[in-house]
């Protein structure tokens, strides 16, 4: 269904006379799984097909979508999409749509496990983690787990070439676990992430999630100050996502809002730090052969050695400096107008474990998780998370739990200096391969 | 297709496969933004959703089922896989719902002008007039202006008899500004929602409102990031607002007090805060998100969590009212129909008291006046009750006064921690939504509504750099 709303949407908009016009469908199929201390709560499921239309007349763009019933519905789409956009200003910076689309060579997109799902396993799945913290550890119990699948068929054409289509699969595990003792509370979580179930082990999440929740318990404040700072992988991406990514998207270069603006070839962060995105790398949440635009997807340096090597494109902010999109080109939702993005992030390893960097610190915290990361501020670089959960750590020792402290700092001065490093042990999880990161100093808002 | 009668059919068509209770969802929401980004127009969109969705309960099995094809095909189907999975739900877990009166009625927000009916060439020079205004002041770098529009209409049939109908129109605008001083570069934003038509846009100089963002960024790019640390503070209507919201609403969600997973599990009748601190949570009220009527037609009146700093009760959907013995408040909300319901905050606020908003400051040497213009959001762990939210450019206090602008705040507390160290409420009540955002949970968001008066607690961690 979806080629034919695509290639119908086409060739209407060509029959009413646009410059140019670009459709792109999704059909997503979904199961979802809840559960939580009562046993499995629901089971849902349910389909769904959106559709995006981007309209060009000379320079006016517009973007118009919905959720559609039917493939006629396309047309009411590109008729309201005509009729706005003729009565736009022109975007003087305005060139063209992708002009080529193609598809990179990508693996290991679809587990048929997936596609079609065996309901009863899942629910078990589900029904293990309820139980398993509590046989793990009698001061621990699961509050909820949650099974996500999904199958996603995307399909993308524009009025230059030939419709694309890409089936993917992806399975999101989320288990929370609470552990309670002598009037103390704490609460962890793990989750998986990926498009297939080849490194699923929800053994190992359970035993994770219980193990920093009991740990935690009976946590505090460590006193405002300057820290040593560990972040296992789980929250350096949070960080990272938080702040770098924004900063390297040339959207907000370009517009102003990035500190990287004009330091591409400076040594930006330190040398033990090197990024990449790799929309092609097999096994993560963002792995695709084309772009929301149906640009191919490519692997390409963002930081080397602390240097930094490119931002990140998709099509109009290319053409704006004369280069070609990188393949980032990516939709908050099926109707909205495309802007760049990361597909895959990864940080090359360092060395060790995350016990190695541990066995190091003389006084700082090994950061678990963190809320309100995400409310870090990108245009001035400045990082602001809270901890949930922490430990402490003196000589080289974990000594005592931390919660409820705020580490802040400006992100490009905290991962600068030249003992800033990264473990050897790597994990990946949604769009990100990361080892932990250790951060020789930042101040932390406690007692 | 968004009508009763088919609404009515499909639920018919449910109760024949043999369920004990059901729940038929039909929506059509349309959205329009208008985007200016730097002096170039960056989008126009319109998105429109129309779908069903379908509860079904089978021996005490929740199945749930959505499609957003709604021709005769997919109908069927998608009332074969809710009966279905309510089936193979009932074999892994069961539980019952509390048994609500059938209500029929039909909510309408009124308004002059709608908004999707305004030539598109006037909405755009709006947008593009405040956005080149702004980006022609001085060390004003970088700035986006929007323009959103809003109809949200909603069909609930419950298989008790209920049948509502809740349309709800509003518009909203919002600025951000990103200033640069030497090489600090800080943003701004503000938004501003009005439930009701385009008249609200109309009636109001956007001019002027984005001029204030931009001089406050300004004026954020030149200060001084606060020294970390633990501070009194008195803090503004829309800070205590997500304060209340993150700190205390999540946490006083019924689904999560049945999982053993909120804090306050177990508390009710103890004391969680100051006996200065009522709070609320209303379906409608002047300023806020209108939900007269949950996404399962329960009625959602005015629920009493705190009163007088004693823990009252939870907001509760119609299984979890069951679970914890106390009456269905209406707080089952749905993001759109491809999901099931979630217990969520409708508009959550605490009730004013007799303080002038000056006198809070009284006495002050050093503190902080935590604003929420600017504000980007908050977030907590309603398990441990640890919270945590970013606000916008604040004062420091100095001898009862707010004397120098501090940027990049960040508080944190613990919530049970918090509410108890509140020593003054104001009087000046003030509550506000937003067309642009809302509340995640679950992957869902939702509109909602929050504030309260200033407040002044003694104790609360600042971070800022």
């Amino acid at each position: 269904m979806i080629e034919n709303v695509v290639e119908r949407g086409i060739k209407l908009g060509r029959k009413l006379g646009v410059s140019e016009i670009e459709v792109y469908a999704i059909k997503r199929t979904g199961l979802d799984i809840v559960g939580t201390i009562r046993g499995v709560e629901r089971v849902s499921s349910g389909e769904r097909v959106d559709v995006g239309v981007r309209v060009v007349i000379g320079k006016k763009a517009t973007v118009q979508g919905g959720l559609v019933s039917r493939v006629e519905d396309v047309d009411t789409i590109v008729e309201t999409a005509v009729k706005i956009a003729s009565t736009l200003p022109e975007d003087p910076q305005w060139i063209s749509l992708p002009r080529s689309l193609g598809k990179s060579q990508v693996e290991g997109l679809v587990d048929p496990r997936i596609r079609e799902p065996d309901i009863e396993y899942f629910i078990e799945i589900a029904q293990f983690l309820l139980k398993k913290a509590g046989e793990i550890d009698k001061r621990a119990f699961t509050s909820s787990v949650s099974v996500h699948i999904t199958t996603a068929e995307r399909a993308i054409g524009n009025s230059y070439g030939e419709t694309l289509r890409e089936e993917s699969t992806e399975l999101d595990v989320f288990v929370s676990v609470k552990a309670v003792e002598a009037g103390e509370e704490s609460g962890y979580y793990d989750a998986y992430s990926a498009p297939t179930l080849a490194r699923f082990n929800p053994e190992e999440m359970i035993s994770k999630a219980t193990e920093v929740a009991v740990k935690t318990l009976g946590a505090k404040r460590v006193d405002t100050g300057v820290y040593e700072l560990i972040l296992i992988p789980r929250v350096f991406a949070g960080v990272l996502q938080s702040l770098i990514v924004p900063a390297v998207c040339a959207d907000s270069v370009q517009k102003g809002r990035s500190p990287l603006k004009g330091r591409i070839g400076s040594q930006v962060i330190s040398e033990n730090l090197t990024m990449i995105d790799d929309g092609t790398y097999q096994g993560l949440t963002g792995t695709r052969g084309f772009d929301d635009e149906g640009v191919p997807t490519t692997r390409k340096s963002i930081f080397d050695r602390g240097t930094l090597k490119g931002f990140l494109y998709d099509t109009y902010t290319a053409l704006v400096e004369g280069r070609s999109s990188t393949g980032n080109a990516f939709r908050g939702t099926p109707y909205s107008t495309p802007s760049p993005w990361i597909s895959n992030l990864i940080v090359e390893s360092g060395r060790g474990d995350l016990s190695d960097l541990v066995r190091d610190v003389r006084k700082g915290v090994v950061v678990y998780s963190t809320i309100g990361e995400w409310l870090s501020n990108p245009v001035s670089g400045l990082l602001n998370a809270t901890i949930t959960n922490g430990m402490y750590v003196e000589n080289g020792e974990e000594k005592f739990p931390v919660r409820g402290v705020v580490i802040s700092g400006n992100i490009y001065e905290v991962l600068k200096p030249a003992d800033v490093r990264v473990s050897g042990e790597v994990e990946s999880f949604g769009r990100y391969v990361l080892p932990a990161n250790y951060i020789p100093k930042i101040v932390i808002a406690g007692k | 297709m968004v009508e009763t009668d088919f609404a009515q059919w499909v639920l018919e068509k449910v109760l024949e496969k043999g369920v004990e209770q059901a729940v038929v969802r039909l929506q059509e929401r349309v959205y329009e933004s208008i985007t200016y980004d730097t002096g170039v127009l960056r989008s126009y969109s319109v998105s429109r959703v129309v779908g069903l969705g379908i509860r079904a309960i089978t021996k005490g099995g929740t199945g749930y089922a959505y499609t957003s094809s709604l021709d005769r095909n997919s109908v069927v189907r998608a009332i074969d896989r809710a009966v279905t999975l309510s089936k193979v739900a009932s074999e892994f877990g069961k539980k019952s719902i509390a048994s609500v009166s059938p209500v029929r009625d039909r909510f309408r927000v009124e308004f002059k002008v709608d908004p999707h009916q305004v030539d598109p060439k006037i909405k755009v020079d709006l947008v593009k007039e405040v956005n080149t205004n702004s980006m022609k002041r001085e060390s004003i770098v970088s700035a986006i202006t929007r323009l959103g529009l809003e109809r949200d209409r909603r069909i609930i049939l419950a298989s008790e008899g209920t049948e509502i109908e809740v349309d709800v129109v509003g518009v909203g605008f919002a600025h951000m500004a990103v200033a640069k001083y030497g090489a600090v570069i800080e943003r701004v934003s503000d938004r501003e929602s009005f439930i009701g038509g385009y008249e609200y846009i109309e009636k109001r100089d956007w001019g002027v409102f984005a001029e204030e963002v931009d001089k406050l960024a300004v004026k954020a790019s030149q200060a001084k990031t606060p020294p970390p640390g633990t501070y009194v503070a008195v803090v503004d209507n829309e800070v205590v607002g997500l304060l209340l919201h993150e700190a205390f609403g999540h946490a006083s969600e019924g689904d999560g007090v049945v999982a053993g997973a909120s804090i306050l599990k177990g508390r009710i009748g103890e004391k969680v805060a100051s006996e200065l601190v009522t709070i609320v949570d209303a379906g409608v009220i002047e300023g806020g998100y209108p939900v007269p009527y949950d996404d399962e037609g329960v009625p959602k009146g005015k629920t009493v969590i705190v009163d007088r700093g004693v823990l009252k009760g939870y907001l509760t959907s119609r299984d979890t009212s069951k679970e914890l013995d106390l009456e269905p408040t209406g707080n089952a909300r749905a993001q759109d129909i491809s999901f099931d319901t979630l217990v969520r905050q409708t508009n959550y606020y605490a009730e004013p008291r007799d303080r002038k908003v000056d006198e809070l400051f009284e006495g002050i040497t050093y503190g902080i006046y935590l604003k929420g213009r600017g504000a980007m959001g908050g977030q907590v762990n309603p398990s441990v009750g640890t919270y945590t939210f970013s606000i916008g450019p604040s004062y420091i206090i100095r001898n009862g006064e707010p004397s120098e602008l501090v940027r990049g705040v960040v508080v944190s507390g613990n919530i049970l921690e918090t509410l108890k160290e509140v020593d003054a409420v104001a009087n000046d009540l003030k509550i506000t939504t937003s067309v642009f955002g809302g509340c995640g949970k679950g992957g869902q968001m939702v509109r909602v509504g929050d504030g309260g008066p200033h407040i002044r607690t003694r104790k609360i961690v600042v971070g800022g750099g």
